[in-house]
């Protein structure tokens, strides 16, 4: 007798139903818990990398690309399995820690109303073991609310209140400057009150650094501006490691990326900040370099590829592998 | 004035007062990683992805019918190394509300500081206690996917669950006579079956193509991995998602590269004609997909390019 018959007689159909049925009706289905903590680590030579989720904020998506027919956006949109009447734009937050050095780039949103999608970095920081005062260094890519609005905490205190923070000389400049406000587009404007406020419990403690230095151990700035003015992207590197926080250098990649050309609702200077994004894209499709990315999808950190679509020669963004060993 | 004010503030008083505080304060021993499971909605049904954790082999002779350099060149492109495949492993569990539903059950009990067999370790994390699974759907019987069918201790892994597996499966593997006739890497999976198995007998269920383990989960046959090879239809109204199974191993090479056999196939040239089939079908259809060796959280859409298919991550949400 083979097994196979021996389990066949063994398992009537009227055993399976006396057997598993009872259980079933005892144990109703699990009330399922909610979503893992959006963090996630991963190491730069000596760095431990963690990214942080801040949520999403879902916009209309008519509107958002100033110079392309939202057919064409939606196209793009569906070939990637998104949403075409709607955007979600997430927002991630990248920490690096080496040593007594915990850096934090970009301050996220910061606290926002309980329902809202965005703002959940706080609590995904809690989860990760990350301390806000235990940060040592703010450093910021440019000043758009969604990159500051976090330095402030709930009672409008400093929400890393042992950090220096290190800005752009050129975002800083242009932002701080109130005669600035009547040359920025309209939609920018509020950019200028939102700067002093937000930057106000750190008096004394801001550092401005040009494009091109180090402006910490191992921690190097580079010029991407047309975003925003000074809009800065940052390398992380420990002796031949390294990888490229890109900030703002695309919005979502599915389509930023794709079409490089693209120019959003929320670029200060469209026109560069579409050169700077080719320059920077072709740079890190050629160097193969790991990055991560503010508006990237989660855990929002991968590599450039080089990618012709629709006869475009752009680039596609290819999400590094999650592993649980980090 | 006020950029000057805050200039010279920084140099003397920011040093003191971050290092200060760093001092004082003793680095609080982090998390290393978030646990890994994976949740999203399908209709009323709740789908969550658990990692069970990975091992990695040699990228040499994993494929059967390519040269090494073209399999590299295929793995460089998704910035995968040329010398070690990582041979990732996600668990598909499905809550219908009437139903908690496992596919595949992973790698098993392993040894401590296994990189793999995670999936018991980390259900509770998600919210799922194993003794409440009423139903587990086996794909094939791959070590991988039937191992974890067992404790540590040999007693079953999900006590109150039904083991539902496809019936040109199970007759392959509990027949002794075929095990000759199978290729030698996967003799071992005969003795291996029976041992898996013992802990459910009478609780095993065999179902044959296009029947219902549970309802809204449906099967299809999708043979040549193993002579029983199943991928499953699970669907709550208009909403649906297919669980993949082995019907690819990693996307970033086989759904690129369909034609590929891989040193786990049973008859790599069925195979391949399978996969050719379901893919195209997952692309016109663009039907959410969970894969087995996907990525994690394993969980996106198949998409045609050039030369095959493209796996496209879901979005995190």
């Amino acid at each position: 007798m083979t097994i196979a018959r021996r389990i066949a007689l063994a398992a009537p159909a009227v055993m399976i139903a006396a057997g598993a049925l009872p259980a079933m009706a005892q144990a109703p289905a699990a009330a399922p818990a909610g979503q893992a903590p959006g963090f996630y680590r991963f190491k730069v030579g000596g760095w431990t990398i963690t990214t942080v989720h801040d949520g999403f904020f879902r916009r209309p998506l008519e509107g958002f690309v100033r110079n392309a027919p939202i057919a064409e956006v939606q196209g793009i949109l569906a070939e990637n399995f998104m949403a075409t009447d709607t955007l979600a734009v997430p927002f991630t937050i990248t920490f690096a820690q080496k040593d007594a050095t915990l850096v934090v780039f970009d301050a996220g949103n910061g606290v926002t109303p309980a329902a809202a999608t965005n703002g959940k970095m706080i609590g995904n920081m809690a989860a990760a073991g990350i301390d806000p005062a235990r940060v040592t260094h703010v450093i910021q890519s440019h000043f758009h609310g969604d990159h500051i609005n976090g330095l402030l905490n709930a009672a409008n205190a400093a929400a890393f209140p042992n950090a220096e923070i290190i800005v752009p000389a050129a975002e800083w400049a242009w932002w701080t400057e109130a005669s600035n406000e009547s040359r920025s587009p309209e939609g920018q404007r509020p950019q200028f009150a939102n700067v002093p406020r937000r930057f106000a419990p750190y008096q004394g403690k801001i550092r401005q650094v040009a494009a091109g230095v180090e402006v910490l151990p191992g921690i190097t700035s580079i010029a991407a501006y047309g975003h925003t003015p000074g809009h800065t992207l940052y390398r992380i590197a420990d002796g031949a490691e390294q990888m490229i926080f890109v900030a703002d250098i695309t919005n979502r990649p599915e389509f930023m990326m794709r079409r490089p050309e693209w120019q959003i609702v929320f670029d200060f200077d469209g026109d560069m900040a579409a050169a700077s994004r080719r320059r920077v894209l072709d740079m890190l499709a050629t160097d193969r370099i790991r990055v991560t990315g503010y508006h990237f999808p989660f855990p929002a950190n991968g590599y450039v590829a080089r990618h012709v679509s629709g006869g475009v020669q752009g680039f596609i963004f290819v999400p590094a592998e999650w592993s649980s060993a980090v | 004035m006020a950029q000057r004010r805050l200039l010279m503030g920084t140099a003397l008083a920011a040093p003191l007062l971050a290092r200060a505080a760093v001092a004082q304060v003793p680095a609080p021993a982090a998390p290393a990683m978030a646990p890994g499971f994976y949740r999203f909605k399908l209709g009323q049904f709740t789908v969550t992805t658990i990692y069970d954790g990975f091992r990695i082999m040699p990228v040499q002779g994993l494929v059967r019918n390519a040269p090494l350099e073209e399999v590299q060149a295929v793995l460089a492109e998704s910035f995968l190394g040329p010398t070690d495949y990582r041979n990732i492993y996600a668990v598909t569990i499905v809550d219908t509300g009437r139903d908690l539903v496992v596919f595949d059950t992973g790698n098993g009990p392993q040894a401590p500081g296994a990189t793999l067999g995670r999936l018991l370790a980390t259900m509770p994390a998600a919210g799922l206690d194993p003794a409440r699974v009423s139903a587990v759907v086996i794909s094939h019987f791959h070590g991988d996917h039937i191992n974890g069918l067992i404790t540590a201790e040999g007693g079953a892994a999900f006590p109150n669950a039904e083991v539902v597996v496809p019936t040109r499966e199970w007759a392959w593997w509990t027949e002794a006579g075929n095990e000759t006739r199978s290729p030698a890497g996967q003799r071992p999976n005969f003795a291996n079956t029976a041992r898996r198995f013992a802990p459910y007998a009478g609780k095993i269920r065999q179902l044959t193509d296009g029947a219902e383990a549970v309802p809204g989960i449906r099967m299809h046959a999708a043979e040549g991995h193993s002579p029983g090879h199943t991928i499953w239809h699970i669907a709550d109204g208009a909403a649906e998602l297919v669980y993949l199974a082995d019907i690819t191993h990693r996307p970033e090479l086989i759904a690129r590269r369909p034609d590929y056999e891989t040193l786990f196939d049973f008859d790599g040239a069925a195979g391949a004609a399978t996969r050719r089939r379901v893919l195209d079908r997952m692309a016109a259809d663009r039907v959410r997909v969970t894969g087995f060796h996907f990525p994690f959280p394993a969980t996106g859409f198949i998409l045609r390019e050039a030369q095959g298919f493209r796996f496209v991550p879901a979005d995190w949400g």
